[in-house]
């Protein structure tokens, strides 16, 4: 049936919105900051994963290798140069500025695409691209099936470091209570430094597989970045499978409103979603801070 | 004062203009520069001087372009058309305003972005055929009413900006600003303040909007509630100088011109540089534009 | 050894210190106390390192302590438990002690530590893999003080040990905080409950208005009118107002 193909997709792109989702959420619960700039990221994360396979044949999931951490070093370098300067504010002038900041960010790198890849789409189309495991009446796309499944994987292992790692805990209880942090020696300029490097790795490995899932322009930017605020407000903080499972609710969500009122509007669909949530219930359906 | 008579002198000058010339091109920039210090001036009024930031703002400046546009092409008088869709713009504005408000800061920005874009998503779904002036007024077509009407709509919004900081409502708009529980214990009821804000300046957008589908000669409709429209309007705001009368002026003419020379040879850099410039000013020099003015001034007279 | 010379510490244009000064000696304990707002718990976060002094040195084992993050100061060895504990109230009652050994020089001691602190705390080992928000009153407080121990400090700066806990429970902390103290850990413990702090410590300082104003052995200053007028009277016993 139509519906149950559409919702297959809708939860095979589900997984990347939750993994997009996860990046910006890891970055506002430890950071407070809210870093609008995430959907570049993740574009630029996509286009390193387009350059290394057009340039030089590299497999777009091994490619990933090298994405993760440049988008790291990204990470690394934003917060240095800009995002230092604006945890020193507190809380709601915090929050006011990384908008800004962000905003800053997007039309840089959204013209920065532009110039360096032109404003078409590019697509990623490797030998196995048309690959697909079929059940029954239903076609399962390997790629995309393989990119749920990585994202996953990526998920669990962030939530393992979180949970057990020595800079995990220390992230974990920097994001709660950073002044009692500090008084366990923890050094919190460095805490946000890492979460801040993390959730732009994050993005731009999301990145690289929207690319070799789908396709890549540089306009997917603000899309994305629409996504992934959705999810988290949807899910709420606190939870890196919260925004898993928020990221396929929000595909699901999409794909039944595409069966029902046609494709056209589909992203609609999850931006009323989003606005709903957000007057209704803040903190989100599995949230704890709002 | 002095900014009075300076912005007076400057209306004016752009006023005479087309008495030296009237070359459609820089007829057609100083249309670009009104609109954009409607555009940025309207955001003002919301964002700086109540300080609520919204990304929201091409949602207005597509209604008021949309029922304008409707309205003037299918033979409505001009006027009509221009106030109909201010007002329509208004309404939503308000309806809008009422469960907005609840949301704070960030909350508020994302909503309002969110808002924006379902509407720019429907409008491109239900009119997805590009909309030209028909050709009866395209041979009509004249830049110059087009240059005075958005040369009027800039001193409109330049005006009401002035006209309202100094008066009592804009003093309460403005302590909202900066301290909403402190207002609202004063006596200054916060959300009233800040519902007067969105409707100006959704009026004021609105009627921005209008202005631009009586000028621009074809485009698609959802263009006009493309995100574009706000982050020109943040952009130009914050590099002038946010929450000053004479910021948006001073950014719109920075940014239009720097436009300009730069099209001939690096499309689009205009954007970079500005996203640069914008960061600058929002992490060293809050006060944009106006802020780096002033101090170079106090240098000169200092050193003079 | 702990030294405070004249400390000045403001918030914004509200000065909160007006040059204190004190000093702990290798293995003492002494009690800081006086009335709310008195600027006792400014000045253990000023030592703490999470306010910077306006004027005025502490030092530490004889090198400077002031000027530095909070986290170098907890590496030079000195521990604040803070007011309200401030725990992690979303982790495990393990995992927060995990975290108070943060610092490097605690990581190699983690296990032998947690185990002397669960020998402290008997409790808060049948309560390992509680979240630290479901304890009750005296065993946060018991967490709070296990997980600073974690860090292997030479000097614990507590901030109102008692608060919100029961006489009784107040008694256990007490004699552990004494037990600590017998076994050498210098102790700076500032409290608002002066009759049971001033009968734990056998030096305490008293802290009015940003100053201090007094300075004596335990039970002189029990006997003492202006502090038995000010704080021991009927209505100034005990806090839990």
């Amino acid at each position: 049936m139509i519906l149950t193909q559409q919702l297959i997709l809708g939860v095979l792109v589900g997984g990347l919105y939750g993994l997009a989702a996860a990046g910006l959420s890891l970055t506002f619960g430890v950071l407070r900051v809210l870093n609008v700039a995430h959907g570049e990221l993740l574009m630029l994360g996509g286009y390193g994963t387009f350059w290394l396979f057009t340039l030089w044949q590299i497999d777009p999931f091994l490619s990933l290798l090298g994405v993760g951490p440049a988008l790291f070093a990204l990470g690394l370098i934003l917060y240095w140069t800009l995002f230092q300067f604006v945890v020193k504010a507190h809380e709601e002038v915090r929050i006011k500025n990384s908008l800004l900041i962000g905003f800053g960010l997007t039309l840089v790198f959204h013209t920065l695409a532009i110039r360096l890849w032109t404003a078409d789409e590019r697509a990623v189309t490797t030998a196995y691209a048309g690959a697909v495991i079929k059940m029954g009446a239903f076609a399962i796309p390997l790629v995309r099936l393989s990119s749920l499944v990585l994202a996953f994987a990526i998920l669990t292992a962030l939530h393992l470091f979180l949970a057990k790692a020595r800079w995990g805990r220390a992230i974990r209880a920097t994001a709660e209570d950073w002044e009692a942090a500090a008084l366990m020696g923890i050094p919190v300029g460095k805490t946000y430094l890492l979460a801040f490097a993390l959730g732009t790795a994050l993005a731009g490995i999301a990145g690289g597989l929207v690319t070799v899932s789908y396709s890549i322009s540089p306009s997917i930017g603000l899309e994305w970045t629409l996504k992934a605020l959705i999810v988290v407000v949807l899910a709420g903080l606190g939870s890196l499978f919260g925004a898993f499972a928020g990221g396929i609710l929000l595909g699901v969500a999409e794909a039944t409103s595409a069966v029902l009122v046609g494709g056209a509007y589909r992203e609609v669909v999850g931006l009323v979603l989003f606005l709903v949530i957000l007057l209704v219930r803040p903190q989100g359906l599995f949230g704890g801070r709002g | 004062m002095k900014l009075l008579v300076g912005g007076i002198l400057l209306a004016v000058a752009f006023a005479a203009f087309p008495l030296i010339t009237q070359r459609s091109d820089l007829l057609n920039l100083g249309i670009q520069i009104f609109l954009a210090v409607a555009l940025a001036q309207s955001w003002n009024l919301l964002g700086g001087y109540a300080g609520q930031i919204t990304l929201g703002h091409a949602a207005f400046f597509g209604l008021g372009a949309l029922i304008t546009r409707i309205l003037w092409v299918n033979g409505a008088p001009l006027v009509l058309a221009l106030v109909a869709g201010a007002l329509v713009a208004t309404a939503f504005g308000i309806v809008i305003g009422l469960p907005a408000f609840r949301l704070r800061g960030a909350y508020f920005a994302i909503g309002t972005l969110g808002l924006a874009e379902i509407l720019r998503i429907s409008v491109g779904n239900l009119m997805p055929e590009i909309s030209t002036i028909p050709a009866a007024a395209l041979v009509s077509y004249d830049m110059l009413s087009r240059y005075y009407l958005t040369l009027g709509l800039a001193v409109l919004c330049v005006a009401v900006v002035a006209a309202l900081v100094c008066s009592r409502v804009g003093l309460g708009i403005q302590a909202v600003r900066e301290d909403e529980a402190a207002a609202e214990a004063s006596g200054v009821g916060a959300f009233r303040h800040k519902l007067l804000a969105l409707a100006l300046s959704t009026a004021l957008v609105g009627l921005a909007g209008g202005a631009f589908a009586y000028y621009h000669v074809s485009y698609y409709p959802q263009h006009v509630f493309s995100p574009v429209w706000t982050f020109d309007a943040v952009l130009i705001t914050f590099v002038g100088g946010v929450g000053t009368i004479h910021g948006p002026v001073l950014g719109a003419l920075f940014y239009v011109i720097l436009k300009e020379i730069l099209a001939v040879r690096l499309v689009e850099l205009h954007l970079l540089i500005f996203g640069v410039l914008f960061i600058l000013v929002v992490l060293f020099f809050p006060g944009g534009l106006v802020e780096a003015w002033s101090r170079a001034r106090r240098l000169i007279t200092r050193k003079g | 050894m702990l030294e405070v010379e004249n400390i000045q510490v403001s918030y914004g244009a509200l000065a909160a210190l007006h040059g204190v000064s004190l000093t702990v000696r290798p293995g003492e304990m002494v009690a800081l106390v006086g009335p709310n707002c008195a600027g006792k718990s400014t000045l253990l976060k000023t030592i703490a390192g999470l306010l910077v002094p306006r004027a005025g040195v502490i030092r530490w084992e004889g090198k400077r302590l002031s000027g530095g993050p909070p986290q170098q100061i907890v590496e030079r060895g000195v521990a604040l438990v803070p007011e309200g504990r401030r725990l992690f109230a979303a982790m495990t009652v393990r995992e927060n002690l995990e975290l108070g050994a943060f610092p490097q020089r605690a990581q190699k001691g983690r296990r032998a530590q947690i185990e002397r602190v669960y020998g402290l705390f008997p409790r808060l080992f049948e309560r390992e893999g509680q979240l630290a928000g479901s304890l009750s009153g005296g065993e946060q407080q018991m967490l709070a003080l296990g997980r600073a121990l974690m860090g292997l400090p030479r000097l614990l700066l507590l901030d109102e040990p008692s608060l919100g806990l029961a006489p009784k429970v107040v008694e256990t902390i007490f004699a552990i905080l004494a037990e600590l103290h017998r076994e050498g850990m210098s102790l700076l413990i500032v409290e608002q409950n002066v009759q049971a702090a001033l009968n734990l410590v056998r030096r305490a300082y008293i802290l009015e208005g940003g100053k201090i104003v007094g300075e004596g052995e335990g039970q002189r200053l029990l006997q003492d009118d202006h502090v038995r007028a000010a704080y021991l009277g009927p209505l100034a016993r005990g806090s839990s107002a």
